[in-house]
């Protein structure tokens, strides 16, 4: 397992890489001067060059890159200087004289618009992005496999057409539609009743109280972005289900003398899981990634909303920084979801 | 009858009824038979003959709702509950009889146990839920099930998953599973079809041990009469749905009434003779214009011993081919043919270790001869097979086809090379693609190798080829499902013709059909052999198949050939220990062999004293 663990973790890191190469290369080939729009147009020749020479823009491109991945490996080998010390915030490993081996977060370097680190930046918006692809997933993972069992138990039947009319329909809905129609109706027009609001944060900040968690804000743009993803595992956990109702084991299982609700769910379900998890890892990771227009409507201050700004500002760093990150999100949960798979399925962990 | 107490299941005119949109299918059509307690019944007929639907009413399995009990009772004696008719019983108490009264096992043991469970898991479910025991106790017992049915190193099996044991072992554990609570009838629907006739003797012996030992009434089901010759008491032989014949095994095997039955019994190849023409079910009956089944009128023979005497090939006539055949020059020579498969692992692939699925294997086919290739699964038979056609790339040595050797050839002339090699697969459900009529799978391969000058020409050949195959030439625009595993094969074979190939590699290509359908698909593959002078190499795991096909026979085990030589001489003086032990595994259907063990258990229930 550790093993099978460890060759993932292997492919992954070739991965990033690959992204890495993409997404720089892939920028640079972008118009527009980031100097200029660290200065603003104004500005005059000397500040323009000393601002090139900050971020090595002056460089060839390839020298660029490979200062790029310095900044970026979490191992890296730096001059020890205070600036340095300062600009890395890293740990020293080993003295080399002049320089020294360091252990470092990697460095995504600062937006052009706020000067802030990008890092800090994206982090901060990140979680409240977790917190709302997890709900949402959640969401539609139990009500998707449990409406998909329902469904393949009632094949054929009026509530089995209905479930998979209505899961076309959620399939086919495009997000920022469903987004405003769903603000619209439980948070402006059903708002006394359901005591929500139209858009809201997850974490109210007041002047006395702080910082104070407000989990009624997740409801709403949860349920939004859950919609689809609940219809795919609705439909795959339908299939999955009457695929596997059919097959040799299930009559074995009745044949021992079984209940009919144990066959189902000990022997059926268990074995009609494993496409459902692929959707699920896919979905989360793109959840995480692609709240965008959701996060846009509901006002929902996260990751998404974050990238957005940066690419209308055309705020380089912060937008590669976004696509790394983004990146990272879909090898980890991939990672994740093999080792689940090898958990759920014992013929997995032989190949 | 005197035995009257004793009767532990009866079935009184019994009709299970499908309905569907065609119109409604009499799979069971009236049809009655007792078992009594530790009796061995067997019920035998060919696929679609309602026997399997005999058996999942019993055990009340039936598919809803295309399925329904259109009339008849099943009386069960149950131990616990009494007698109850399990076609009227309500699904709580059915649930009860399951398992504990009437357990199953059934015929794809790859995919009847669950992939997920462990061995032990699905044992011990099926014990704690009819019998109020520990979970400690629950795994105590189902180490001793795996020992009472053989499984080598019980402990380990019972912590593996399905797929990490094989097919026989698999089967040991639905044994192990059905056994568990003691069940006073035993159901095993096809338990050996899908096992090597090897594992198939090893299962059927265990079984009559086990029936004899716990004193089980044991229903088998099978297509094949001579897998039960060892093992049933009785025989009930069906056929569409209903029962044509039943009564004592030595009486069907010695004086068979029925022309179905008399069918059954002589369509199987022997070892002991070989015969020019395999009789068929078809040829000793008919259904008259009222659609009964009748004794065909006009029949060739008027017997099975007859269709026997009158096929026979004599010494001499084996003798004079054999010699012919060695005067001509071969057509393919094998020379030290490897084909090894790496075990890969690690990140850089680095091999480490090979299988030697082909090892060092050297011999030659004639032109016009049947050369026959057997072993178990596993042995390397069909990668050899597959090796020479270039299916699978050898690791090393040569093919020479007319003296050139095809691993040398070019894209041009491999080309060549496939229209002359055909190959005829095993599975005739997965090799025909489901979206593809018939004819377009016909004429495929003669549009690639530009055989007839227009598809009008080329329909026509398929047109004749399906008659020569025996199949209807409107079937040309049909699809696969439409048909029976027979007239898929046939399909198959019509599709290997159409590009007039010199040399077929047969790659078990009937053991997935009944035997009544495998004679009739070997006697086609023979009379087509004569018309086109094919050169065959014929692959099966069954002895008996290969001996009545080949000219020469090959033993192949563990990727080399332990032993070859002319058909008659190795059935006669097997050298190899090997080849013994696939000649012990036949079924014989020996009829002096079934009066002896009938006369032994008659003395030994006669000293019971019923």
């Amino acid at each position: 397992m550790l093993k099978f663990i460890g060759r993932r973790l292997g492919y992954g890191l070739l991965v990033m890489m690959g992204v890495t190469v993409i997404v720089f290369f892939l920028f640079h080939l972008l118009p527009g001067d980031p100097a200029r729009m660290v200065a603003g147009k104004r500005s005059d020749i000397t500040t323009i060059e000393a601002i090139n020479k900050e971020f090595g823009l002056d460089k060839p491109l390839p020298v660029q890159f490979y200062l790029y991945l310095k900044d970026l490996s979490p191992i890296s080998i730096h001059e020890d200087t205070p600036q340095n010390q300062d600009k890395y915030e890293y740990t020293e490993l080993i003295n080399l004289g002049e320089e020294v081996l360091v252990l470092k977060a990697p460095y995504l370097r600062r937006s052009f618009q706020t000067n802030k680190r990008v890092g800090e930046l994206l982090m901060e918006n990140l979680e409240p992005t977790i917190w709302l692809a997890l709900a949402a997933m959640a969401f539609a993972t139990i009500f998707g496999i449990a409406i998909g069992v329902v469904s393949a138990v009632n094949q054929h039947k009026f509530l089995d057409n209905f479930l998979v009319a209505g899961s076309v329909l959620g399939i086919s809905l495009p997000s920022f539609v469903a987004a405003i129609i769903i603000s619209m109706i439980f948070g402006y027009y059903l708002a006394d009743w359901t005591g929500l609001g139209l858009t809201g944060q997850l974490y109210d900040y007041s002047p006395f109280g702080g910082k104070t968690l407000n989990l009624k804000n997740l409801v709403l743009p949860a349920f939004t972005l859950g919609i689809r993803p609940l219809a795919i595992i609705m439909q795959l956990t339908r299939s999955s289900m009457l695929d596997v109702l059919k097959q040799d084991y299930i009559r074995t299982a009745y044949s021992k003398g079984l209940p009919y609700k144990k066959v189902l769910v000990k022997h059926a379900l268990k074995n009609a899981l494993n496409p459902v998890i692929t959707a699920v890892s896919g979905w989360l990771a793109s959840l995480m990634a692609g709240a965008f227009f959701v996060e846009l409507v509901f006002d929902w201050k996260g990751f998404g909303y974050v990238t957005i700004k940066a690419v209308e500002s055309l705020d380089f760093p912060v937008v590669m920084g976004a696509v790394l990150i983004i990146a990272l999100i879909f090898v980890f949960v991939n990672i994740l979801v093999d080792a689940l798979y090898a958990l759920i399925d014992p013929r997995v962990r032989i190949s | 009858m005197a035995m009257k107490e004793n009767v532990i299941l009866d079935v009184k005119n019994l009709k299970t009824h499908f309905t569907s949109k065609r119109g409604v299918v009499k799979a069971v059509d009236d049809i009655s038979f007792t078992i009594h307690k530790g009796e061995t019944i067997g019920i035998v007929g060919e696929s679609g003959s309602g026997k399997s639907v005999t058996a999942l009413t019993m055990m009340g399995l039936l598919p809803k709702p295309q399925a329904s009990i259109e009339g008849g009772d099943i009386i069960l004696n149950s131990p616990g509950l009494g007698p109850v008719d399990v076609t009227k019983v309500d699904e709580k108490t059915m649930r009860k009889i399951r398992g504990e009264d009437i357990a199953m096992i059934f015929q794809e043991p790859m995919s009847s146990l669950n992939p997920v469970y462990t061995c032990g898991d699905q044992v011990m479910e099926a014990i704690m839920l009819h019998r109020n025991v520990s979970r400690k106790e629950a795994k105590v017992r189902t180490i001793d099930l795996f020992k009472k049915v053989k499984l080598p190193r019980p402990e380990k099996i019972f912590d593996t998953y399905p797929h990490q044991i094989s097919g026989g072992q698999k089967q040991r554990v639905m044994i192990a599973m059905a056994m568990s609570c003691d069940p006073r009838v035993l159901i095993a629907d096809e338990p050996t079809t899908a096992l090597d006739v090897t594992v198939q003797k090893s299962i059927v012996d265990l079984m009559k041990e086990l029936s004899e030992d716990n004193d089980m009434a044991t229903i088998f089901i099978t297509h094949d009469l001579g897998v039960i010759a060892d093992i049933a008491d009785k025989v009930v032989v069906m056929y569409q749905g209903k029962i044509v014949e039943q009564g004592p095994i030595f009486n069907i095997f010695n004086n068979p009434q029925h022309p179905y039955t008399k069918g059954l019994l002589a369509c199987r190849p022997r070892l002991d003779v070989k015969l020019r023409e395999l009789p068929t079910v078809s040829d000793f009956m008919e259904v008259n214009p009222e659609g009964e089944i009748v004794e065909k009128k006009d029949s060739k023979y008027k017997s099975a011993a007859f269709a026997v005497l009158s096929n026979l090939v004599t010494e001499d006539e084996i003798q004079e081919k054999q010699l012919k055949m060695l005067k001509d020059q071969p057509i393919i020579e094998v020379k030290n043919l490897k084909t090894y498969f790496p075990v890969r692992e690690g990140i850089f692939k680095k091999s480490k270790e090979v299988i030697k699925a082909v090892d060092d294997v050297s011999f030659k086919v004639f032109e016009g001869e049947t050369l026959g290739l057997v072993g178990e699964s596993g042995c390397g038979k069909t990668t050899l097979g597959r090796s020479m056609m270039r299916l699978i790339e050898p690791t090393e040595g040569e093919v020479l086809f007319f003296g050139k050797n095809i691993l040398d050839y070019n894209k041009k002339e491999m080309m060549q090379l496939r229209k002359d090699m055909q190959i005829i697969f095993q599975d005739p459900y997965s090799s025909l693609n489901p979206r593809q009529t018939i004819g377009d799978a016909i004429v495929e391969p003669m549009r690639f190798h530009k055989i007839g000058s227009s598809d009008k020409e080329r329909r026509s050949i398929a047109e004749n080829l399906l008659e020569e195959v025996g199949l209807s030439p409107n079937f040309y625009t049909r699809y696969p499902h439409e048909f029976s595993g027979g007239q898929r094969q046939r399909i198959v074979i019509a599709r290997a013709l159409a590009v007039d190939p010199k040399f077929i590699i047969c790659d078990e290509s009937v053991s997935a059909l009944d035997v009544s359908v495998q004679a009739q698909v070997l006697n086609l593959l023979n009379r087509l052999k004569e018309n086109h002078d094919f050169t065959y190499i014929f692959i099966s795991h069954d002895l008996s198949v290969v001996k009545f096909m080949a000219d020469r026979i090959m033993v192949m085990n563990d990727g080399k050939i332990v032993e070859s030589g002319f058909s008659e001489s190795i059935y006669d003086a097997p050298k190899s220990d090997y080849t013994i032990k696939l000649m012990n595994a036949i079924p014989h259907g020996n009829i002096e062999d079934i009066r002896r063990r009938t006369l032994q258990r008659k003395a030994k229930t006669d000293t019971y004293g019923y």
